[in-house]
């Protein structure tokens, strides 16, 4: 086994499901987040002769950042995020409630996620990116802004904005679906 | 209407502040209702996300993907770099007049081949320009050598020495971290008269360094000295650029 390959291994792949992560929120179909990360890891396996070590990671999601800008663009694909579909949300309520015991509690789990997840993916592409970043990844603004290829002060008024708009979309329904249970 | 310090809280909640910013932040809290409101929103905004959001993660088949790829690419000698106006995807995206995408997509290109040298010219250009359009000039502000070249060590991959020529008119502004191929390159920053003058400092490895150039307006200057590689980048004069060039070049550190 090459130096490279075991560096990589050690290195680069622990970030493989935080680069797949992002590639999942940033892109939907046709867009497909599989192709997108294994175009990235390619790219990023030539050049990993020149990373080191600590700075692995928000070299790798910059990396996937770009072959999903490059997917968008070849594909012509829009930015905005379409809504999952039905199949998909149940499919992914499946799953959670087989984690649960107590079905009511799982029904009340579930819709929530469900909920969340649609609110997270209808974020307007910049404001969804840092979230996912700082909320999922725990980044820093630093390595938000490396990544994003923006100015930290950038960074940080995108994430409050993501965040405000994540509280009062999950706010103003949450009221909603409390007066049509009533 | 939010308060004025609705940012450096969400700095302080993110753990983004040093310690005297924080105990700042915490006496603000004490007196600002509007703010502590705000640091309740982040915390619930927060477990929310981590809470209940999806985290997708690589699956088997995706894994067995990669290893492939590694399996074609691994016995293979390094292919050299590709040019990247030759790329049919930079090219699509230029002639379809999305300029910022296709610029993001040429980034790629920078970032993931070993740039030949005109690919390392475009690199500096590029990032001399970032420098200049967003306010990431200066990560650490000071005249002083004693301040910029310490924070180099714990912010990228080399310290090089970072002196004020203000006598000769180059005046020392500060220090940055950036990425030029792939090295996280340290950055000294000059102004000379209204023009600002970066230069680049990485680690050498055995690569060709590319001549002295004039690209869109702005001198790039290229040299080496011990083991790092130095580049220097602006829009002032020709000869200016050469006088700060021989400045460095002659005084021993």
């Amino acid at each position: 086994m090459s130096d490279r390959r075991r560096r990589f291994e050690a290195q680069a792949l622990p970030h493989l499901d935080a680069a797949y992560n992002l590639a999942r929120w940033l892109a939907r179909p046709p867009l497909d987040a599989d192709d997108i990360v294994q175009d990235a890891m390619l790219r990023a396996f030539r050049a990993f002769d020149s990373v080191r070590g600590d700075d692995v990671k928000p070299w790798l999601m910059s990396i996937v950042r770009n072959c999903f800008l490059t997917a968008v663009q070849s594909s012509k694909a829009k930015l905005n995020v379409p809504i999952p579909s039905d199949d998909e949300i149940a499919a992914d309520d499946r799953a959670l409630m087989a984690e649960h015991l107590d079905p009511e509690a799982a029904a009340i789990q579930a819709e929530r996620s469900r909920h969340l997840n649609s609110v997270i993916a209808t974020l307007p592409q910049d404001f969804r990116e840092v979230l996912v970043l700082r909320e999922m990844e725990d980044m820093s603004y630093r390595e938000i802004a490396q990544i994003t290829g923006n100015p930290v002060g950038t960074v940080m008024s995108r994430l409050a904005r993501a965040r405000a708009l994540l509280k009062e979309k999950c706010q103003l329904d949450g009221e909603r679906g409390r007066h049509a249970m009533q | 209407m939010p308060c004025n310090d609705a940012l450096q809280v969400q700095a302080y909640f993110d753990g983004e502040l040093d310690a005297p910013a924080a105990v700042e932040v915490e006496r603000h809290l004490e007196s600002c209702a509007e703010c502590a409101l705000l640091l309740a929103d982040l915390e619930e905004t927060r477990r929310l996300v981590r809470d209940n959001a999806a985290y997708h993660r690589a699956d088997d088949d995706l894994r067995e993907r990669i290893a492939g790829m590694m399996d074609r690419e691994g016995g293979r000698p390094e292919k050299p770099a590709r040019g990247f106006i030759g790329d049919r995807r930079f090219l699509s995206g230029l002639t379809s007049g999305v300029g910022a995408t296709a610029l993001a997509a040429a980034f790629i290109f920078f970032l993931a081949a070993p740039p030949a040298p005109n690919l390392l010219v475009a690199d500096v250009t590029n990032a001399h320009l970032r420098s200049l359009m967003s306010d990431h000039l200066i990560d650490v502000v000071s005249s002083d050598h004693h301040t910029v070249k310490p924070w180099f060590a714990g912010h990228a991959d080399v310290s090089p020495p970072a002196i004020d020529y203000a006598k000769q008119g180059f005046r020392l502004i500060g220090g940055r971290a950036d990425f030029v191929d792939g090295h996280r390159a340290a950055v000294v920053v000059y102004r000379h008269g209204l023009h600002v003058i970066n230069v680049f400092a990485w680690a050498a490895d055995g690569e060709k360094l590319p001549d002295a150039v004039t690209r869109n307006g702005y001198h790039i200057v290229f040299w080496k000295s011990g083991d790092l590689v130095f580049c220097a980048v602006s829009d002032t004069g020709e000869s200016e650029l050469t006088e700060l060039v021989r400045l460095m070049k002659e005084t021993k550190t």
